[in-house]
């Protein structure tokens, strides 16, 4: 489980995906002056952004220690999905607009897991689709999470109160949960 | 106190607070039976719950405000920055703001520990035994998330929530290992400083935990202290000259304090005590149950719940020439 450098055309093919789901541009704005690391765990590989001047270093082989993760935790990629990590979602809630901003019950209820309704909901774009995953801040733009939209944001409006508008998918509750 | 004396003492006492015999006869020889008395009052008294403002994500002030509209109050720790004695309505743990990352539940004594280290950005720092990560959180907080943090442990599930502590808490320049530190030697990594928060008995947490008035026996302390020296003998070889390093433990024991440094400074002549630029806690001891150690173990510190409030911990800074 040694950490290597992303094969580049397994990279472009990520973040193309990403681009396409979060905005034109996002994943180099992302990566920075970082170079993108994997570790490989069984049928998961975690993918992580590091500083450049890591990489020589890491690539040594190392018998006594198992390298466990590196850097900003970037997601997994299982089964052909890429699950992003809470960590990287504050640093992509400033590049992106696929965000659902939610009222403070709303951001309650979201941070034990539970999804969000429109009552929740105090702005969503309307361009925004379906399937789109969006980052869930409240209402001071604190990242809450994760969510993937139920519904067509030009929709919401014709929603009674207690409908889904977004499934929750990761949330920063998490980390007192121990998920 | 004769021998005899103190036995018979230690057994009375033992009998009427809920310790094991043992332990109460070596804080007689230690402390005398006045001390011992305090020490075992303080320990029924509840140390008040203090966190760490994480200024990688938010200002003290910020912080500060925020929590007072939630009826939390802050006064700030004298010789920290970033610490303060929090009193909190409900569980601390629980609000917005923690799983935000703006703050660390910690001991003042844990965050005590990193200041004492004193890492600077840009500087490769390693953090042995670091699960759940307090420290290595701070340390990053300290270094301003430049350089690298390596922080170390063995445990697979401990591991788990120190990756989540570094999330949450905003940390970039942390690579966290898997492994043995005994085998520090062959990390390869050259560390400015090295912090080595080390497994102990935790004697010093009964006040947060009674159970460790009989759940540690004279046998566990000496695994304890087999493994704290193997640990520091590790991390003594693993620094470079002009390291600089901190041991600390949450153990008031000198059996694993003063006397695994006394014995490091026997085996490394070019390891030497610092004096700690701080002014918190008690000098170390340098003259333990009667025994003589190297006289610049006074340069170290000990928190003594009974003198400070405080879970007991010991800190240790050293330098290498």
């Amino acid at each position: 489980m040694k950490p290597e450098l992303v094969d580049p055309v397994e990279w472009k093919e990520l973040t193309d995906q990403f681009d396409n789901e979060f905005g034109y541009g996002v994943s180099k704005a992302l990566l920075g002056d970082r170079a993108p690391v994997t570790i490989s765990r069984g049928d998961t590989k975690s993918f992580y952004l590091v500083p450049r001047d890591w990489v020589g270093s890491l690539e040594e082989e190392r018998t006594d220690f198992e390298v466990y993760s590196l850097g900003i935790r970037m997601g997994d990629l299982k089964e052909g999905k890429f699950r992003l990590s809470l960590q990287i979602l504050d640093a992509l809630a400033e590049l992106t607009d696929k965000l659902l901003v939610v009222s403070q019950q709303g951001a309650e209820a979201f941070t034990y897991s539970r999804s969000i309704i429109k009552e929740s909901v105090i702005k969503l774009d309307s361009h925004l689709k379906r399937g789109q995953r969006v980052i869930v801040l409240n209402k001071d733009g604190e990242v809450l999470g994760l969510a993937a939209l139920s519904v067509d944001g030009n929709r919401l409006k014709r929603l009674a109160s207690d409908r889904l508008v977004g499934k929750n998918l990761v949330d920063i509750g998490a980390y007192l949960r121990g998920a | 106190m004769a021998n005899r004396q103190l036995r018979q003492k230690a057994k009375e006492l033992a009998k009427a607070t809920g310790y094991l015999p043992y332990m109460i006869e070596r804080y007689l020889a230690l402390w005398g039976e006045k001390e011992t008395i305090q020490f075992i009052e303080a320990c029924e008294e509840q140390i008040t719950t203090s966190v760490r403002v994480n200024s990688l994500k938010i200002d003290a002030e910020a912080l500060r405000t925020r929590l007072h509209i939630k009826q939390v109050t802050l006064k700030p720790v004298e010789w920290l920055d970033e610490g303060f004695w929090a009193e909190f309505e409900g569980s601390p743990g629980s609000l917005f703001e923690h799983m935000l990352g703006y703050y660390y539940v910690q001991g003042v004594p844990s965050m005590t520990v990193t200041k004492v280290l004193d890492p600077h950005p840009g500087e490769t720092v390693i953090d042995v035994a670091a699960a759940p990560g307090g420290k290595t959180t701070h340390i990053a907080q300290l270094m301003e998330n430049t350089g690298t943090v390596i922080a170390i442990d063995e445990d697979r599930q401990r591991i788990k929530s120190l990756e989540s502590n570094i999330q949450r808490c905003g940390v970039s320049n942390a690579i966290i290992l898997r492994g043995d530190a005994k085998k520090l030697d062959r990390l390869g990594h050259t560390p400015d400083r090295i912090l080595l928060d080390s497994p102990c008995s935790g004697e010093g947490l009964i006040p947060l935990d009674p159970s460790r008035k009989t759940s540690t026996s004279m046998a566990d302390i000496r695994f304890c202290a087999t493994r704290e020296d193997q640990l520091l003998e590790a991390a003594v070889n693993a620094l470079p000259s002009g390291g600089t390093m901190v041991y600390s433990t949450c153990s008031i024991a000198p059996e694993e304090n003063e006397y695994i440094v006394d014995e490091i400074l026997h085996r490394h002549p070019d390891m030497r005590i610092v004096a700690i630029p701080l002014e918190f806690g008690s000098p170390g001891y340098s003259q333990p149950y009667g025994v003589e150690l190297n006289e610049s173990m006074t340069l170290t510190r000990r928190f003594l719940p009974h003198l400070h409030g405080t879970e007991g911990f010991f800190i240790c800074k050293l330098e290498k020439e």
